[in-house]
């Protein structure tokens, strides 16, 4: 087993960066480079319009099969609109300081990447063209309802007012479940319609958790997830929140509701035993313990699709299931999302609305970067209409390889009366610097049972609320 | 002075157009000293008057203007104090380095098999990329996994601390990593040092009837402290700047558990690009070059003290 975690530790050191505005939190690395592109798959995409006069800039962040994809879709573009387009592509972890230097320098590129939590500070400090002149509504009406709002904003909030982006991607944070590993422990399957309660959800991970191999140590769990991408989905279910309604106090001092979905996140590791400890969890992370096959229940984001189908990477059988659910009975979790934008200093903004709808929403693009061309699935369609049709039935026919249960991705992404995907709430403020206080405050004590949640949200709300105060500030500055 | 200005009347064609290419030579590094040095300086202390983000250039940037807003602001600020702490408890490796530096080198001053091996061995980490020898470093010190466990569980049969995962022994970990990872440039400096004492010095305090801790204590150490100088002054502004360390020993490059193993150079690059507080972020690196500054005059005042030449 150890020759074996050692060799999936080496695997995913090698792969490239993520590619969504938050994919590799969860700790996960991206199949991207064992996707390959056919250069034909984009042949039959067809766009209209005389640009000749145009002269693009696209600074993006991509993978190799991304950039191949975009790449080719460019081309088709520059050779049936006679636009020039220049396609500069970053690194994810390096994209925000190159932007940033363009920013400094006064010269931005036509068109760039933003996510939903950068949408108020970029229209506040002047950089973003409101699209709603230049993208034809039948377009924005086939987006998903979730992203159409993420990129829009009137001036002081986000979610209403004019659209900035089209998205690049919408991604939700789902959660999966080893059917081996219950198969073994002779655990029914998860009912997708029917999510555990967070008893339910205990009693489940107690089965799974436990020493396999005879030596006195257990070496299988129930779940392992990272507070930092997972907590969201215990909080929010349970009725809590970071912030108050209008996103200018922090309200995790008792706050019964947060308070107790942190303390039960807490004790999955602490009282319950169900989840590494904190040394092993620093030791080999929740994303390699899983992909060894030893949790039972772990965070899946659209992305990971093509990893968890990839029988080298994860030789397992696998489906989807609810994140358990507290007392709104409603199963929580995020979505995520960047976006297409264009700068409101271009010149062109005709050529570059027309671009980046191609890139968006082309149905060929947008075939293989969903997974039908290429049969590795790293993010949903954006456009509903492809999606709710041929990209579903090809799933479900098994065309495009997925786990079971893909309905609990359509559902956190289009919200049932059992599932809802948010935008976290650091999507509403300036920065992220609150929450960000609240991951250094220290909180692995708490998983260690040295600290109460309760405890630790007295502690940390005064530090968290100066952080946030401080952000409002610099909003204001903008404005 | 004005002698000086008669033969400068007087050159002739030749010695002026040397005069003139010397000059471009001189222009070159100055130019590259204005652009690239003193322009930034000037630069990021214009900034740590501002809130500024990063929008819109130099315009964008004075229309920020804060006064010394920043600086009130960073007196107060819990993360300044405390990574300005772990980074002075980091300095705690310099002398350590430097001691163990000197034993080494005074080892490999001796002709000894294998010597040129030994000096190869002890100065590869010198010449290695520190992102690589940081996550090596971070495999060794696993706490299920690493080298450091698994010779601590042979030994003693019980299982290793957890190294990264815990508030002091982490600073103690990027501690010992970072003596190994100097620890070659202090024996090379070292090394260069013992061998540029005269051997008659030596000789003349055996013929005294000295002993080794004598000829130590009153040859060796006083003629190596220009070295020690030298070393001190340049690890010193070093150990300030720790950065690259932090971000990838850390889980998740989040600083350590409770913000623990994060430096003043962590916390100013977060602030700066990941917060995009960027006046914020060069009042933080103004209040660093000043204290850089102040120990590095220290150190030059007060080497008259201690450090000796041979001459």
């Amino acid at each position: 087993m150890k020759k074996r975690i050692i060799s999936i530790m080496m695997a995913t050191a090698l792969v490239a960066a993520p590619f969504t505005s938050y994919a590799a939190e969860d700790g996960s690395d991206d199949v991207g480079a064992q996707i390959t592109v056919d250069e034909n798959a984009t042949q039959d995409v067809t766009v209209s319009g005389d640009y000749s006069d145009a002269d693009l800039t696209v600074f993006i962040y991509a993978q190799d099969h991304e950039k191949a994809v975009y790449q080719s879709l460019i081309d088709k573009f520059t050779e049936s609109t006679g636009a020039k387009v220049t396609f500069e592509v970053s690194t994810a972890d390096e994209y925000g300081q190159k932007l940033l230097a363009y920013k400094s320098a006064g010269d931005m590129p036509d068109i760039f990447y933003v996510g939903p939590d950068g949408i108020a500070s970029n229209v506040d400090d002047g950089y973003l063209l409101p699209l709603d002149d230049y993208v034809p509504e039948e377009t924005v009406a086939d987006l998903w309802p979730a992203i159409a709002t993420a990129y829009r904003y009137d001036g002081s909030e986000v979610g209403t007012g004019s659209l900035y982006c089209l998205p690049k991607d919408l991604s939700t944070f789902a959660f999966a479940y080893n059917k081996t590993l219950f198969d073994e422990a002779g655990i029914d399957y998860p009912d997708p319609e029917n999510p555990y309660t967070w008893d339910e959800f205990v009693e489940v991970c107690k089965q799974l958790t436990v020493d396999k191999d005879g030596d006195g140590e257990i070496d299988q769990w129930g779940t392992a997830n990272a507070l930092q991408w997972a907590l969201d989905a215990f909080v929010y279910t349970n009725g809590g929140h970071f912030l108050n309604e209008d996103y200018t106090q922090v309200v995790i001092d008792g706050q019964q509701e947060f308070i107790d979905a942190l303390q039960f996140f807490a004790d999955l590791t602490c009282k319950y035993g169900v989840t590494p400890t904190y040394e092993q969890d620093v030791a080999l992370g929740g994303y390699q313990r899983w992909l060894a096959g030893q949790i039972g229940f772990y965070a899946c984001g659209t992305w990971d699709v093509a990893a968890f189908m990839d029988e080298n990477t994860f030789p397992y059988e696998w489906g989807l299931c609810a994140w358990p659910v507290g007392s709104t009975g409603v199963s929580m979790t995020r979505n995520g999302s960047v976006g297409f934008a264009v700068s409101a200093d271009t010149e062109f903004p005709e050529a570059s609305a027309a671009l980046i709808t191609m890139l968006s929403t082309d149905l060929e693009g947008q075939r293989v970067l969903s997974g039908e061309t290429t049969g590795s699935s790293i993010q949903i369609p954006n456009t509903m209409s492809y999606a709710k049709g041929d990209y579903l039935a090809k799933v479900q026919d098994g065309t495009i390889p997925y786990g079971d249960n893909v309905d609990v991705i359509f559902n956190y992404i289009e919200g049932t009366d059992k599932y809802k995907g948010i935008f976290v709430e650091t999507t509403y403020t300036y920065n992220a610097d609150w929450w960000t206080e609240f991951l250094n405050g220290g909180y692995e004590y708490m998983l260690q049972g040295e600290e109460t949640a309760a405890e630790y949200c007295e502690r940390m709300q005064p530090i968290m609320q100066d952080a946030l105060d401080n952000a409002i500030a610099m909003k204001e500055a903008a404005q | 002075m004005s002698g000086q200005k008669k033969v400068k009347h007087h050159m002739s064609a030749m010695a002026k157009r040397e005069e003139r290419t010397g000059l471009l030579f001189v222009a070159a590094p100055a130019i590259g000293f204005l652009l690239f040095m003193l322009w930034p300086i000037i630069f990021a202390v214009l900034t740590s008057l501002t809130n500024w983000n990063g929008a819109k250039g130099f315009q964008g940037m004075m229309s920020k203007f804060c006064g010394l807003n920043n600086y009130v602001k960073l007196f107060s600020d819990r993360k300044f104090w405390q990574t300005l702490v772990t980074t002075t408890i980091y300095l705690i490796g310099i002398p350590i380095g430097m001691i163990l530096g000197l034993l080494l080198a005074m080892g490999m001053n001796r002709k000894i098999p294998g010597v040129r091996i030994l000096r190869t061995m002890y100065y590869l980490p010198v010449i290695s990329s520190l992102v690589a020898v940081s996550i090596l470093w971070a495999w060794v010190y696993n706490y299920d996994y690493g080298l450091l466990n698994v010779i601590i569980k042979t030994l003693t049969g019980m299982h290793g601390p957890n190294w990264l995962g815990d508030e002091v022994l982490i600073k103690v970990a990027m501690i010992i990593f970072m003596v190994w990872k100097g620890l070659g440039t202090s024996i090379i400096l070292y090394l260069a040092g013992l061998q540029n004492i005269p051997r008659n010095y030596y000789e003349a305090a055996m013929v005294d009837g000295a002993n080794g801790w004598q000829k130590f204590r009153n040859i060796t150490l006083p003629l190596l402290s220009p070295v020690t100088f030298y070393i001190l002054v340049t690890t010193l502004i070093g150990g300030f700047q720790v950065f690259v360390e932090v971000q990838v020993m850390t889980p998740n490059g989040n600083g350590g558990i409770g913000y623990s193993a994060a430096t003043i150079v962590f916390y100013l690059y977060q602030k700066a690009f990941e917060s995009y507080q960027l006046g914020y972020a060069s009042a933080i690196a103004v209040i660093l070059a000043i204290i850089i500054f102040i120990i590095t005059l220290i150190n030059f005042i007060g080497q008259d003290k201690w450090v000796k030449t041979i001459e």
